[in-house]
């Protein structure tokens, strides 16, 4: 089984490092946002006017800083829309990691594999852990451009911090995966399978705190977004690089470790049973 | 032949979609060291059997055991014996012929420096050795053919199936695979093939079923089958339909219940075509004759003669489709 998981997901990364285009392409779209709402979105100097007096501007700036504190956790919203982007980033791979067995089985590539002795679980598992490496890999380049931008770390963050929010996207990667992995095992069209995606990844994202902070949304908006894993992941991330209070950090883990493993394991479930099937 | 050994044992196994019958309670075993092959058109079931054997689609009905083990209740048994190469390709053309091969001895429990070994084998038993580490996108059609067939020897499998192993392939890249299917029956692998090719099944074969419509409508050895049909055929194409029912009558008054009419062209039987033909040509010569024609007995005639149409009918348009699968490795 070991073996069988590790020969697959080796299979999965090559395949991957030798599409130079993806990689790059992977990372416009994060990049995009970061540079189009992260940094052109300066609210400060939104706020204010350039005619006004020195001693009068500060004050106004200081005000606005202590509005952006209290709406987003920091006053710098490039930082918080990054963070925010690391954890939809990390969503979007997942997503992508688990639609690509529409083309596998397209290409008869699956159809092969269930012919050998290969364990079921495995052929799933190792989909899975392809994307979780693809997805770190990601992360580190995205956090490390971030930083050239300006993303500001909370004063004395520590290793266990990093590693904590990296735990954080990944349980929101294995539950998605997990889940669209089990989609594409049961769904043979891919025009099908890029609605399917469409449908769900876009409403996600905005019903999440990601992007903007929850207190801010409709309240019905609100409700959705208290049983999306991307905001609790998000809540996490943040508290752990750019040190935004969450009101129950220890019911955030929680939350977001039993929607995950619960994806996980009904993913893991039909996917088993879509490939004894037929 | 009751020492041989038996690899294959198919009883009553059937595929139903839906209403529709794919493969309808056939029966047929195989014994060590035999090439077998399923012989039918476009259609008849042979995929949907070797899926079925191959434990990837599940029987409506019946059973069958490789060495022994049920193919609906020992699947994983039935993997470990089996080496498949599936009619549409299956080799990640993103990847090198050498890795894909070593991804197969891998996933067969191989390890390390065996594997490579192994993977080493298959490739040079395949011819291919030399283009192993070339993408498979790279690969022409008849190398991508022997690399699926590389994939599927890699473990040394007790028992191969082979789906339509030279589709789409030229006669020169189709002869090189008899000649390596040759090879793995020397080897002592066991072999099922499928094929709609007369030619194919022929030539390679120890026993030969032929299948339409999802049933078995004639086994035996392909001598034993060609002795099903008595003599020669003799096919005459006319210049016209005019006078064809006429020559039918001139010709049956000779040789009673010999001769019709099939798809426009005037079938003869005869147990020997050359002490009717001096006759024939008499009879011809008042007519306009586009073609004659006499055929020793073969396969692609047993088939007409079991279901009076011909085994490639269905192939006269060109199958974009298929095609495309074919090519491209697209499935459905
Ligand atoms: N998944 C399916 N659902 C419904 N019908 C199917 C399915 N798969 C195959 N069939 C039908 O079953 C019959 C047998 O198909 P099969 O692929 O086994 O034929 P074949 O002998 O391999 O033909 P070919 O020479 O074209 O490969 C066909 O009529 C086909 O349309
Ligand atoms: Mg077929």
């Amino acid at each position: 089984m070991i073996q069988e998981v590790y020969t697959l997901t080796i299979r999965e990364l090559k395949k991957w490092l030798s599409r130079r285009g993806t990689f790059i392409v992977s990372l416009i779209t994060p990049l995009f946002w970061l540079g189009l709402f992260g940094k052109s979105l300066n609210f400060a100097s939104m706020f204010t006017p350039t005619n006004l007096p020195p001693q009068y501007s500060s004050l106004l700036s200081q005000y606005v800083d202590q509005q952006l504190l209290n709406l987003f956790g920091t006053t710098n919203y490039f930082t918080y829309l990054a963070s925010g982007m690391l954890v939809v980033f990390g969503f979007f791979q997942s997503v992508f990691g688990g639609t690509n067995l529409v083309f596998e089985k397209r290409l008869g590539y699956l159809n092969r594999l269930l012919m050998t002795p290969t364990p079921r679980s495995g052929i799933f598992l190792s989909k899975v852990f392809g994307t979780l490496v693809r997805i770190l890999f990601y992360e580190t380049v995205l956090i490390l451009i971030a930083y050239g931008l300006g993303f500001k770390f909370k004063p004395g963050i520590s290793a266990l911090n990093i590693i904590l929010a990296g735990i954080a996207i990944i349980l929101v990667a294995i539950g998605f995966v997990s889940i669209f992995a089990a989609i594409a095992f049961n769904v043979d069209n891919v025009e099908i399978m890029f609605a399917i995606v469409n449908l769900i990844n876009l409403p996600l994202m905005f019903a999440s705190s990601a992007l903007f902070p929850l207190k801010q949304m409709p309240s019905w908006l609100q409700e959705i977004a208290k049983f999306n894993p991307i905001t609790y992941a998000a809540d996490i991330v943040r508290h752990n690089l750019i040190g935004t209070p969450v009101s129950n950090y220890i019911l955030s883990w929680i939350i977001l470790l039993v929607i995950s493993v619960a994806l996980f394991i009904i993913g893991m479930f039909v996917s088993i049973n879509a490939m004894e099937r037929s | 032949m009751k020492t041989m050994e038996t690899v294959i044992e198919v009883k009553n196994l059937t595929k139903k979609y839906g209403d529709f019958v794919a493969v309808d309670h056939i029966n047929f075993t195989i014994n060590k060291g035999e090439v077998f092959s399923l012989l039918g058109p476009n259609g008849a079931g042979k995929t949907t059997t070797i899926g079925m054997l191959s434990t990837v689609k599940k029987p409506t009905e019946g059973d069958a055991f490789i060495l022994g083990h049920s193919i609906v209740k020992q699947k994983y048994q039935v993997r470990k014996l089996i080496g498949v190469s599936p009619q549409d390709l299956t080799a990640d053309d993103e990847l090198t012929g050498y890795e894909n091969v070593l991804i197969m001895a891998k996933l067969f429990g191989y390890r390390g420096k065996e594997a490579e070994d192994r993977s080493k084998w298959a490739l040079e038993f395949m011819d291919l050795w030399d283009s192993a580490f070339k993408k498979v996108r790279e690969y022409s059609g008849g190398m991508r053919r022997r690399l699926e067939v590389a994939m599927s020897i890699v473990h040394n499998p007790a028992v191969v199936f082979l789906d339509e192993p030279t589709v789409g392939l030229d006669v020169q890249s189709r002869r090189h695979i008899w000649e390596l299917i040759r090879d793995l029956k020397k080897n002592g692998t066991t072999v099922l093939l499928t094929t709609h090719y007369m030619e194919e099944a022929e030539e390679l074969s120890d026993r030969v079923a032929i299948i339409d419509h999802g049933k078995i409508i004639a086994m035996g050895t392909p001598d034993e089958l060609k002795a099903k049909i008595k003599g020669d055929r003799i096919y005459v194409t006319l210049k016209g339909q005019d006078h064809m029912d006429e020559i039918i009558r001139k010709i049956n008054d000779i040789l009673p219940n010999s001769t019709n009419k099939v798809d426009g062209q005037i079938l003869i039987k005869t147990e020997s075509s050359s002490e009717f033909l001096p006759q024939l040509i008499k009879i011809l010569s008042d007519y306009e004759v586009i073609e004659l024609k006499v055929v020793k007995p073969n396969l692609e005639e047993v088939f007409l003669e079991l279901t009076g149409k011909g085994l490639r009918e269905d192939e006269g348009g060109f199958d974009r489709f298929k095609y495309m699968r074919i090519t491209r490795g697209a499935r459905r």
